[in-house]
């Protein structure tokens, strides 16, 4: 997949272009609207992150000309301000997401792989992984054709590890994936082990591979290398 | 009381006290005039009598018409040429009630004292009251009549800056940025109250602006740094790291956690402040508490917390979608996150207060403080303390009041609105739902 990253810190543009890479992605990154419309002229992206803040303008104007040109990219909007008229306006607008700094690679990961199924795979929404399939519109997950008996955030869990697969998921990052921002609740970790618990014994129990491993200190990867 | 109302008033009193004082002035010198004429014309002709004594030519007691009475003195002349007795009679010709005025000179004559007297009919006082009276009434029936009517015409012209400045202000909205726009007029006062209103508005929208504007520098600035850090830590967390250097790195991002959580809780609080969430469509909140709980479902039986709802249907209120989101997920997630095992969490929504009641340890400080921000009970708890200060900033904001209370091991918020009618017709086939058995609710 190709992704073009408009963002004008340099660093936070590299650390989700390595992200990204590692996932086989191929990226390119512009700081400017100007470096951006030249880049969306000349190539075509599968994918295009959008900051919303840029030095030489809005974000938001670079959306309407991506409109206007009937780019076929999927647009994600990330943006500092999370003011709901941007949010509403980003999506009125054209964009298919919206996510808000400081976000998780790992997140910002599952959110281009979801618009990806939504948009690009023509209504197959099924997450394909060795024995495991997850159905994104039925929300019901497979094991050899067994279906699984598990809870929507417990599909939600299996979906973040499979699309985010041999990547170090941090407890935030599954904290934040499942219950969000706002809640005001850092012991959301103790849920987050009872998840991933649940969720392997139901695999196990299924006579799927355990691929979920603990990393220590700092959560969990899915090992797709697992036998 | 309307201020034209106050001034009519006011004028009417002035006009009252005029009137009266007008009247006993007009009374008093009527009277005098006409006693004054009446008296003169009496001396003169008892003067005419005393010199026709003189010369010898008064024959039948009458001069001029009218009768006078002569008597001769055998004491002295008193100090007073004259003395006047005013009595009150029927004139029997007119027949009507008057006042005989009978005067008496006192002459010496010829070496003789005489006593002349000579009396004649005069108005009485009632009667030219009586007169002053219609010509009153006529008076006060014209001045009513006037100021109630430029009362009306009068203060519609001379108030109607007043008017459309108050109309500009009730209108006035920081939120759409327009600088008030005010009418034009002469009065100095309306002048002056104008000039006061537009630089007080036009400093409120620039305070306003710029607060809007640093609160979003301050979350775009400190944002931006914050996922540059959790990023590159997490690249960081996927090399090869010992145990200690992964502990430390997660050590580091809890910290990145709470400190981008507070620096966007304070955004929110402010924006909060700000009133930037209005919203006119009312917010369906019985099913917005619905899938709400469903989503602590899970929570919830992870604790082994039984959960007892009685949520009434058809409650909308009048608030924004999103900020009813956070009220409902901060209070639930704290009823949650503050229980005891095998606890009970009892949810109740009516049509005019939401009750949510907990078990949990009682807490340490006055219930009240724990709306205030960064205030916990438990100081050492990983949560960071602004979750109640953000409901409690959401219902004062929208008028609703909220209680916290702590009774025999419950924990018990309840908040009280006014709902709204449903934004669109009511369904008309609507059936009375089965009521499910509302549990006791312990007395606040």
């Amino acid at each position: 997949m190709k992704v073009l990253i408009i963002e004008d810190n340099e660093e936070l543009a590299e650390s989700v272009r390595e992200f990204l890479v590692r996932e086989g992605y191929v990226c390119e990154i512009a700081y400017t609207c100007q470096q951006a419309e030249e880049k969306l002229f000349m190539f075509q992206y599968d994918c295009i992150l959008l900051d919303i803040m840029l030095p030489d303008g809005s974000g938001l104007k670079l959306l309407n000309l991506i409109k206007a040109e009937q780019l076929q990219s999927n647009i994600l909007i990330i943006s500092a301000k999370n003011s709901l008229d941007d949010k509403v306006t980003g999506l009125e607008e054209g964009a298919d997401d919206y996510i808000t700094k400081p976000f998780h690679l790992p997140e910002l990961h599952a959110r281009i792989r979801a618009i990806y199924r939504r948009k690009n795979l023509n209504g197959s929404n099924i997450v394909q992984f060795n024995e495991i399939s997850l159905d994104t519109n039925t929300l019901e997950a497979r094991i050899n054709n067994l279906l699984l008996d598990i809870t929507r955030k417990e599909f939600d869990l299996l979906l973040y590890f499979v699309v985010n697969k041999n990547r170090v998921l941090s407890r935030q990052s599954i904290a934040a994936h499942l219950w969000g921002d706002y809640t005001d609740d850092l012991a959301n970790f103790d849920f987050v082990y009872q998840h991933v618990k649940n969720l392997r014994k139901k695999i196990a129990a299924a006579n799927g591979t355990d691929y979920i491993a603990t990393v220590y200190g700092i959560g969990y990867k899915f090992n797709a290398t697992a036998s | 009381m309307k201020l034209i109302n106050k001034f009519t008033l006011w004028y009417l009193c002035i006009a009252l006290t005029c009137t009266v004082v007008g009247t006993a002035i007009t009374y008093y010198s009527i009277k005098s005039r006409i006693d004054n004429a009446a008296f003169d014309r009496l001396k003169t002709i008892n003067q005419l009598a005393a010199e026709e004594i003189k010369a010898g030519t008064l024959g039948d007691s009458v001069v001029q018409g009218r009768k006078v009475e002569v008597h001769e003195l055998s004491t002295a002349l008193p100090t007073k040429p004259f003395d006047i007795t005013e009595v009150p009679s029927v004139n029997p010709t007119t027949n009507k009630p008057e006042s005989i005025l009978t005067i008496r000179s006192y002459y010496a004559i010829n070496g003789k004292n005489y006593r002349i007297t000579c009396y004649g009919y005069i108005s009485k006082a009632d009667q030219i009251l009586s007169g002053l009276e219609v010509s009153v009434l006529w008076k006060w029936a014209l001045i009513i009549f006037l100021i109630a009517i430029s009362a009306r015409l009068v203060s519609r012209l001379v108030l109607s800056p007043f008017n459309k400045t108050v109309k500009a202000i009730e209108s006035f909205n920081l939120k759409k940025k327009e600088r008030l726009q005010l009418p034009v007029t002469n009065t100095k006062e309306f002048i002056e109250l104008n000039t006061f209103v537009k630089a007080m508005t036009d400093k409120a929208i620039d305070d306003y602006n710029s607060l809007k504007e640093f609160t979003e520098n301050a979350s775009h600035e400190l944002q931006t740094p914050v996922a540059v850090m959790r990023n590159k830590l997490e690249l960081l967390a996927e090399s090869d790291l010992t145990d200690e250097q992964a502990v430390m790195i997660s050590d580091i991002q809890n910290s990145l956690d709470k400190l981008s959580r507070i620096n966007s809780s304070l955004v929110l609080l402010t924006r909060l402040e700000n009133h930037e969430y209005e919203t006119k469509e009312p917010l369906h909140f019985c099913r917005l508490i619905n899938s709400s709980l469903a989503t602590y479902k899970e929570l919830i039986e992870m604790k082994s917390l039984s959960l007892s709802k009685n949520v009434a249907k058809s409650v909308y209120v009048q608030l924004h979608p999103m900020l009813g989101d956070l009220l409902l997920n901060n209070l639930i997630s704290n009823a949650i996150r503050h229980n005891i095992p095998n606890g009970t969490i009892q949810v109740q929504l009516t049509h005019t207060s939401l009750i949510i009641q907990n078990n949990g340890t009682e807490p340490s400080v006055p219930t009240e403080e724990l709306f205030q921000r960064f205030k916990k009970s438990d100081q050492c708890s990983k949560s960071i303390g602004i979750g109640l200060a953000i409901v409690k900033q959401i219902c004062d904001i929208h008028h609703f009041a909220i209680q916290y209370n702590y009774d025999n091991g419950l924990h018990i918020i309840e908040i009280q609105f006014k709902s709204v009618d449903a934004p669109t017709p009511p369904i008309v086939f609507e059936t009375v739902a089965e009521q499910e058995p509302a549990f006791i609710v312990q007395p606040v």
